[in-house]
């Protein structure tokens, strides 16, 4: 019987089968296909399902101590050069894929839901599978070549999604932000493989690491020219997990559908930077210099994604700074030299943000009902409150998440986020200070999203907020309203095709955790079993029980705060904070000013460029040749002489020629 | 037409197989759309022009199938030398013979050339106005250009290559835009400009060394030219392909004229005519001239990275949607040149995929241009937007192209520049200094590609629709007829995406021994131990050599 690993190119492929079909069908038979919403539904979401059994079956195997599998084959020669594609699964992978798979899976079905009304329902399905596809190809990707195809697909796929409703102007520009700020790392990801490939002639992660190590020790590659290529290399990732400073297209992909948010943009996609750092761990591991660099970059990011999340009223911009802070955790554990900490927190967070956001989905949903399709309204906090008893699934799960993601044990976010913070603590005991402090940011945050919109009372029928809030925004204000009278006044709970996903991830956003407990952790036994059995050995309650309480303690710290601004009401952060220190709040509220920057150094400086060079081009190098073309034909009414003049012309072509030969001849 | 195996039976030996007897496959590709095209004015046609355009479509599909049999039949892959080789004389006087072959570099440009014609045709289905003469020309070209990329004789290669320039004259100052007079003639001086060089330089090698003139392939590359006849040669060569590859600044025809034609003829322009200047470049100026090659190739790799940014930077700033695609054609050739100039067999192979993949690519692009003009009837961005409300085939279908011309993964283009990328990264005849500013400011294109792209798709689809264009036409989805021609170009645009080898395998063995030619060429000029392809010694002989060759040597490790 031949293993599940051997088969593993098939995860990948039957959802690009399935994305295919519907594509060509949506192509060429735009109607009939557009109407068949549920057997395309059916049959993707059966395609990814079986890629998730098969899943499962190759992680099984893994588990069950299977060898890693590679098969490669030759896909592009030249000469003596060969370039090299296939897949291969190992435990890490094997982790991912189950991981990938499975939330693939419940967004789908939620977006059964969620897209019900869309009329772009088999369009999404299509590019759900098709992201699917990309994804799991990147997992199991054996060298740097092929990872960096996928994480070209993947970031077409989000460019798909994020533009997906094409008609609204702020999603058109968040998607060519994204695809663009991704190709300025990518510029560096290209850069650095080609350099690495130079150095050692090769394109497999360890291969590059043995080799890259050997040509440094052996005095034929400088030290510096190799952390550079290191540090080239992780502009990928930075870009794709939105580090610190490429972080700034996240945000505005929460344009998209919020399905989207959750799968690529929380779970999956920006994750894979995570992951191609912890494939890379044999090539940055000799080099401290790198190692550093990663963890600064790492808590930089961490810090202001949360600090920015801080002031965020939009509710998935929120969540999507707290993405970009907990994706700087994970990289500052990749900095710190512990990818199998980094990649728990990966798993964990997985769980508990596509939660979040599915959660942030059904509110968004329901909010719709009662204020119109406009995101400005509909994800706006200041609008919501009191959802709680309209929506109890949504809320329950919501509070989960909160909880899980700010660290409070026994659930999922605790261990990983602390097993961080411990090896940081070894490893950066000044990174560990941001991060520790971020982690109270976190608890805060995330309740404050939670009493604003889950308690208090429901403020989405107030047309005075709503009336600020579009003019905030420089929309006009809502004049068909009297055309839309089926508003509802309050929102629902969503269908079970929304509510059951939801219910689904909160059972390992509560457990998952407990498979990386510290003195046991399974996790770090599948990935790297030498490295699990020296941590559980060397782990003392005397050094663990100090840092997580600590850890603990500032997180229900956070939390306090939150309860008593926003629950309680005691505490008016408004005027006690804010109106304080107004250069620090107003800091916060236009993010670190990084978008104005960007926009006015990056955006109007290659416009400003190109309208340059153009100018050169028309006025200067055109300008030479159509002078030229005047002095030598006299006129616009030459150029005419010398349509009919073609044989003279000719003729004197070949005398000149003539002419040159004798003098070329005479001069050998 | 059966090979004549008497003449420069050792030249032939050393550089190919002969099929004696066969049939005569690439004559029959050349002449029969020529022939076919003679025979236009006696078709009995009511004046719209609808059995002419099946019968134009006819001719132009059995003349790809006839080179897609060429291929399979009489073509082996393994070869590196030249095969289906036809020869007979015709002015012996002269040294002038009808001699026809195809090689690696050529086998895979004649079949596009076939291909897109064939698009083309299909393309050009509305076409009303003189459809006779517009349909005579357009298979007039495909013979034409077949016949440039498969004549093995030099003074028939001028031939070939002028003869093409009529018919694009014609198409352009005939069925152009408003200032086609403007751009006909701009193209017309520039390229006729550019052909005195290919005379020269052909009668130049063809007379060296006294003795009977010879203008063959085979018995030019037997040559030994002269060091400074070959720059002087080379030079007038680079000068005469490079109006044609383009290769800034000679460039500026290329936006006249692609911005003047008509859909079917700017696919052919983008999608063969361009391919004429690498093919020559690799055929005359790394063939037939190596040492002066191993000379100026540093400066073919400047010019490419120029070609890049420069293109991609006048692309973005463009707001007139069919000179944008244009520039960004101009952008793409630089690959082209870069390849050309990496002395490695990934790099060189790199540079012909690119000019198949963006051959396809160009031309799916400039057939869209032609199928949304069709529709909004203008070409300025700023007149568009939203327009994905109504036509969302049609933005599928842009969306498509747009990545595949960004260099997606999956499609043919990423896999070309990669193969460039890699290959002139890995190229030991540089030094590494050189190697990495280059590489790195062509890798600037990869930030630059999808910003001018993605503008573009943003500003025709995305948005709310523009609400006075949407009044004054009728915005109609994609037909049947125009997704086709999409479909077969994506066909083997993804084909070649997921599998390169299914060209690349086809020419690897001519490129192979192309670049073995070149090492050696190569270690001649610069000796057996190269520090870097800019040497002092050598390249201060040359007067005029330009000083920034001398650049890159600086700080160079080797």
């Amino acid at each position: 019987m031949t293993s599940a690993a051997e088969i593993a190119w098939l995860i990948p492929v039957l959802p690009l089968a399935g994305a295919a079909l519907t594509g060509l069908g949506l192509i060429s038979f735009n109607r009939t296909v557009n109407r068949l919403r549920k057997p395309v539904a059916l049959l993707l979401i059966t395609l990814v399902g079986a890629a998730a059994v098969l899943s499962y079956t190759v992680l099984a195997e893994q588990l069950a101590g299977a060898p890693p599998t590679e098969v490669l084959f030759n896909w592009a020669s030249a000469g003596t050069f060969n370039l090299q594609m296939g897949f291969r699964v190992d435990a890490l992978g094997a982790v991912m894929l189950s991981l990938v798979t499975t939330i693939a899976l419940l967004v789908m079905v939620y977006s059964d839901g969620y897209m019900a009304h869309d009329k772009g329902y088999v369009r999404f399905f299509t590019y759900l599978a098709l992201f699917s596809s990309s994804m799991l190809g990147l997992v199991i990707s054996p060298n740097l070549l092929e990872i960096y195809v996928f994480w070209e697909l993947v970031g077409m796929c989000s460019y798909l999604l994020v533009g997906f409703w094409y008609d609204r102007e702020a999603a058109a520009h968040a998607a060519q932000k994204a695809f663009i700020v991704n190709r300025v790392g990518d510029f560096g990801l290209l850069l650095g493989i080609l350099g690495l490939f130079w150095a050692t002639g090769s394109f497999g992660f360890e291969e590059i690491g043995a080799g890259l190590t050997a040509a440094v020790s052996e005095g034929s590659l400088s030290n510096g020219v190799a952390v550079l290529l290191c540090l080239l290399v992780f502009m990928g990732p930075m870009a794709k997990s939105a580090q610190f400073p490429l972080h700034v297209w996240l945000p505005d992909a929460m344009e998209g559908p919020t399905p989207i948010s959750a799968l690529i943009h929380a779970a999956t996609m920006v994750a894979a930077g995570v992951f191609l750092v912890a494939r890379l761990q044999p090539v940055y591991e000799p080099f401290p210099l790198v190692q550093a660099v990663i963890a600064v970059i790492g808590t930089i990011t961490c810090f202001l994604g949360a600090s920015i999340a801080l002031t965020q009223m939009d509710l998935k911009k929120g969540l999507a700074y707290s993405t970009v802070s907990q994706l700087g955790y994970m990289i500052l554990a990749m900095g710190c030299g512990a990818p199998e900490a980094g990649m728990f927190h990966l798993v964990t967070h997985a769980f508990f943000k596509a939660m979040l956001f599915l959660c942030s989905g059904s509110v968004i949903h329901a909010m719709e009902e009662v204020v119109g399709h406009e995101p400005v309204l509909a994800q706006d906090m200041r609008l919501m409150g009191g959802l709680r008893r309209f929506m109890p699934v949504t809320s329950t799960t919501f509070l989960i998440g909160c909880v899980a993601i700010s660290g409070i044990p026994p659930l999922a976010g605790f261990w990983s986020k602390d097993e961080i913070l411990g090896q940081a603590f070894n490893a950066f005991p000044l990174l560990w200070a941001v991060g520790f402090l971020t982690a109270g940011m976190t608890a805060f945050y995330m309740f404050r999203l939670y009493f604003l919109t889950f308690e208090g009372s429901f403020r989405g029928g107030d047309l005075s907020i709503r009336g600020a809030l579009l003019q905030a925004a420089g929309k006009a204000p809502e004049s068909h309203e009297e055309g839309h009278g089926s508003h509802a006044s309050h929102p629902h709970e969503s269908g079970w095709q929304m509510a059951a996903p939801l219910a689904v991830l909160a059972v390992p956003s509560v457990l998952v955790g407990l498979l990386g407990t510290p003195w046991n952790s399974r996790f770090a036994t599948l990935l790297n079993p030498s490295e699990a059995a020296e941590m559980a050995e060397h782990f003392s309650w005397g050094e663990f029980l100090p840092l997580a309480g600590a850890s603990v303690t500032i997180s229900v710290v956070g939390i306090t705060i939150a309860v008593l601004a926003y629950a309680l009401h005691k505490l008016d952060l408004a005027t006690a904070v804010a109106a304080r220190f107004p250069t620090i709040n107003a800091f916060l509220v236009n993010k670190w000013y990084l978008d104005a920057i960007n926009d006015r150094l990056f955006v109007k400086g290659s416009r400003k460029l190109a309208r340059q060079v153009l100018e050169v081009d028309a006025k200067v190098v055109d300008g030479v040749v159509n002078l030229t073309g005047l002095l030598t034909l006299g006129s616009g009414e030459g150029l005419k002489y010398f349509e009919t003049g073609r044989a003279q012309f000719y003729a004197l072509i070949v005398f000149g020629g003539v002419i040159a030969l004798v003098l070329l001849f005479s001069s050998f | 037409m059966p090979l004549d195996p008497a003449v420069a039976p050792e030249a032939l030996a050393a550089l190919g197989t002969a099929s004696t007897g066969a049939f005569p496959w690439l004559s029959v590709s050349i002449l029969l759309p020529i022939g076919a095209a003679l025979l236009i004015p006696f078709i009995p046609d009511p004046g719209d022009g609808k059995t002419i355009r099946w019968y134009a479509l006819g001719v132009a599909l059995i003349t790809f199938l006839v080179t897609v049999g060429a291929y399979l039949n009489g073509y082996d892959p393994s070869v590196a030398g030249l095969q289906l080789i036809e020869r007979v004389e015709w002015l012996p006087d002269l040294g002038l013979a009808w001699s026809v072959g195809a090689d690696g570099l050529s086998m895979p440009l004649i079949l596009l050339t076939s291909f897109i014609t064939a698009l083309a045709v299909l393309a050009a289905w509305p076409v009303t106005f003189k459809p006779r003469l517009f349909f005579f020309l357009i298979l007039a070209m495909d013979g034409g250009q077949i016949a440039v990329f498969a004549v093995q004789d030099m003074l028939l290669f001028f031939l070939a290559w002028e003869l093409e320039l009529l018919p694009v004259y014609l198409l352009l100052a005939i069925w152009g835009a408003k200032k086609r007079q403007y751009a006909a003639t701009k193209f017309i001086l520039y390229t006729a400009g550019g052909s005195v060089f290919i005379l020269l330089a052909a009668l130049a090698m063809g007379f060296y060394g006294g003795g009977t003139p010879s203008f063959e392939f085979t018995t030019l590359a037997a040559k030994e030219f002269g060091t400074r006849f070959q720059l002087l040669a080379y030079a007038g060569l680079l000068i005469a392909f490079g109006v044609k590859l383009p290769i800034v600044p000679l460039h500026t025809w290329l936006p006249d004229a692609h911005g003047e034609a008509t859909a079917p003829v700017h696919m052919l322009l983008a999608g063969i005519l361009l391919k004429m200047g690498g093919y020559a470049l690799l055929r005359f100026n790394v063939q037939l001239l190596p040492e002066a090659h191993a000379q100026f190739a540093p400066l073919l790799v400047v010019l490419g990275v120029v070609n890049i940014i420069y293109a991609a930077l006048t692309s973005f700033a463009q707001r007139n949607l069919k000179r944008k695609i244009a520039y960004s054609s101009i952008s793409h050739m630089g690959f082209v040149l870069i390849g050309i100039g990496s002395f490695s067999a990934l790099g060189t192979s790199g540079a012909m995929l690119q000019m198949v993949s963006h051959g396809l690519i160009g031309a799916s692009l400039f057939f869209l241009v032609g199928a949304t003009y069709d529709r909004t009837h203008t070409l300025q961005l700023d007149e568009m937007g939203g327009v994905g409300q109504k036509m969302r085939k049609m933005f599928a279908l842009w969306t498509i192209c747009s990545l595949a011309s960004l260099a997606l993964p999956g499609m043919s283009g990423f896999v070309s520049e990669l193969m460039v990328f890699v290959g002139f990264v890995n190229s030991e005849a540089y030094s590494l200094s050189f190697r990495i500013v280059m590489a790195a400011l062509a890798a600037v294109g990869v930030i630059l590609t999808p910003i001018y792209l993605l503008s573009m798709l943003r500003e025709i689809f995305f948005g709310k629709e523009n609400m006075e264009l949407a009044a004054h036409t009728r915005l109609v989805d994609a037909e049947p007829r125009e997704i086709y021609v999409i479909s077969c170009l994506l066909v083997p645009i993804i084909g070649i995406g997921l599998y390169p080898r299914l060209v690349t395998d086809s020419y690897r063995a001519s490129i192979e021994a192309l670049v073995a030619r070149e090492d050696v060429a190569l270690t001649k000029v610069v000796g057996p131990t190269p520090k870097g392809l800019i040497r002092g010694a050598v390249g201060q002989e040359l007067s005029f050599a330009p000083a920034f060759l001398h650049a890159p040597a600086l700080g160079g490790v080797g």
